[in-house]
């Protein structure tokens, strides 16, 4: 360790040597796997605002009752009240007929217009239930059973379609993540032979001297580390920019996706970036660091 | 210091290149090495070095083994060894002091004491106003000088020079003969190889090894 520091200086001039002698193809590298991280960051994003929209549909779980026709305000107020007792529910509330056509509204936005055809409002109140999501299936059955409810609606179908999008991207997520640390390890290690083969003399004439191989191979790591931590920080940037982009074209059109807060995410994901990168860097350069070994000559 | 038994060296395409080598060499020996081109000079200071193993026999340096299977052990053993390569293996795109430090960064010496002893090698052998020159753009001579000072900037244990005259003039060459017989006192084991018998010194206390066709004849006198 005191020798590494000592030598620092030479080792950063050595890494700089190894860069340059192959500076076009190291690159082209370099882009290739700030190219690669960038999709990598792109899917874990994705997958990462999944996960929230899932945890919060899952918390947010909501079910919706319909009265029978004959069923009067009082009455329907009465069955409120009772389900708000009832175990499992977090909150009842009556949405009446005008609520109901005004959320619409706010849906269509724009198109609103269409609904001023209708001459009479074409919405019915109901029941809006918010419960505890492990508690679904016991309330539903419960308030299905009331006497004046016609039928209930779950949001279970939109929840299972985020659920099953957000494990696509999972999964996707997991591939991507093995894709990248595949590939990036291969361009890492084929770049430090690559220098390593050019430098064959120089490393067998330092052999000949008796440098440890860790003195001769620590440049190339340092190098194979400068190398992804770059391709890493201009995908992390890209990334960024791509975030910040999305996340203020998202709130004109999509207001009702609840997106994680934009630092936290932008964090979260560079975070991920760099410590790939870094690990990649590491040991792809270790990987192609023990060519080293088997060229034969100077032993 | 060099311990050698019966050391035999047969290259991969069954050339014989050194038979039934025995020796022995002292910390502080002089040790001349001369013979015709082609007749196993270069060969045996590549044992002693571990680059090449001995076929059969045994040999052992500074203690170390040099067989298969000894990596670690020679590459530690190189570390106590000053080489001046015959063809001179400096490193490409460095400066001359660089290529001279370079051979002094993994002793565990410290960054002052490499720096000076570099420089202080390069005035011995009248490079002093080289030292930010690449080794590219040297002549053949100085080069040559560049390796010398590497070899002996890191104060060895055994000086292995291989022909260090054979691109010097007659005044350079002298100089770097008495440069190399010098480390004599601290100690070292100086080997040199030569065709050039001219000069070779008359000393008393030397060892004379002629090689013919691998063959070593040894005389502790001239
Ligand atoms: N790597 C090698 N493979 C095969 N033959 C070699 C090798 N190196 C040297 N030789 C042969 O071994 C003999 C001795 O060579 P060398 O030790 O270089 O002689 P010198 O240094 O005295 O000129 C020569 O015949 C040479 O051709
Ligand atoms: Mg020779």
């Amino acid at each position: 360790m005191k020798s590494f520091f000592r030598n620092f200086g030479y080792y950063l001039s050595e890494t700089w040597k190894i860069i340059r002698l192959n500076l076009a193809s190291n690159i082209v590298s370099v882009l290739g796997t700030a190219l690669i991280l960038f999709l990598f960051g792109l899917v874990m994003a994705g997958s990462g605002i999944g996960s929230r929209l899932v945890a919060m549909l899952n918390e947010e779980a909501e079910i919706s009752a319909y009265f029978d026709e004959e069923v009067t305000v009082k009455e329907a107020q009465a069955l409120v009240d009772y389900t708000e007792k009832l175990d499992g529910v977090r909150s009842a509330r009556l949405v009446s007929e005008e609520e109901a056509r005004d959320r619409m509204k706010e849906i269509l936005g724009e198109e609103a217009s269409i609904l001023e055809l209708f001459e009479d409002n074409p919405f019915e109140a109901y029941m809006e239930i918010r419960i505890y999501m492990d508690s679904m299936e016991a309330v539903m059955k419960r308030v299905q059973d009331l006497e004046g409810i016609s039928y209930v609606r779950d949001n279970r179908e939109v929840l299972d379609q985020v659920e099953r999008l957000t494990g696509a991207l999972r999964i996707m997520g997991l591939l991507m993540t093995l894709a990248v640390g595949f590939t990036t390890f291969i361009i890492i290690s084929h770049m430090i032979r690559q220098g390593i083969y050019n430098n064959r003399e120089q490393i067998n004439t330092l052999r000949l001297l008796g440098a440890p191989n860790g003195f001769i191979g620590i440049p190339y790591v340092i190098a194979g580390l400068l190398l992804t931590i770059v391709g890493g920080a201009l995908a992390s940037l890209g990334i960024s920019v791509l975030i910040v982009k999305a996340y203020s074209g998202m709130q004109g059109t999509l207001p009702f996706i609840p997106l994680p807060p934009r630092t936290e995410l932008t964090g979260y994901i560079n975070l991920l970036i760099i410590s790939v990168s870094f690990l990649l860097g590491f040991f792809g350069s270790l990987f192609g660091l023990s060519s080293i070994r088997n060229d034969g000559s100077g032993r | 210091m060099i311990e050698a038994r019966q050391v035999t060296l047969q290259y991969q395409d069954d050339t014989l290149a050194l038979q039934d080598v025995n020796l022995s060499i002292k910390p502080g020996d002089l040790v001349y090495i001369t013979g015709p081109s082609g007749s196993g000079k270069t060969s045996l200071l590549k044992l002693f070095m571990g680059i090449e193993y001995p076929t059969s026999g045994i040999l052992t340096v500074m203690g170390q083994t040099v067989k298969k299977g000894e990596t670690a052990g020679i590459r530690r053993l190189r570390r106590s060894i000053g080489p001046v390569f015959q063809e001179f293996k400096l490193i490409k795109g460095r400066t001359v002091m660089e290529n001279v430090m370079t051979g002094m960064r993994f002793l565990g010496m410290r960054k002052k004491d490499i720096r000076e002893a570099a420089a202080y090698a390069l005035d011995r052998v009248g490079l002093g106003h080289k030292k930010t020159s690449l080794v590219e753009n040297l002549s053949w001579g100085e080069a040559q000088r560049v390796a010398i000072a590497r070899a002996v900037a890191r104060k060895p244990s055994i000086i292995l020079a291989d022909e260090p005259t054979g691109n010097l003039d007659h005044d350079n060459a002298v100089n770097i003969m008495e440069i190399l017989k010098s480390f004599r006192d601290s100690n070292t084991a100086v080997i040199i190889t030569t065709h050039a018998t001219h000069l070779i010194g008359q000393e008393a206390d030397a060892m004379y090894i002629r090689i013919d066709n691998g063959h070593l004849t040894i005389n502790r006198r001239a």
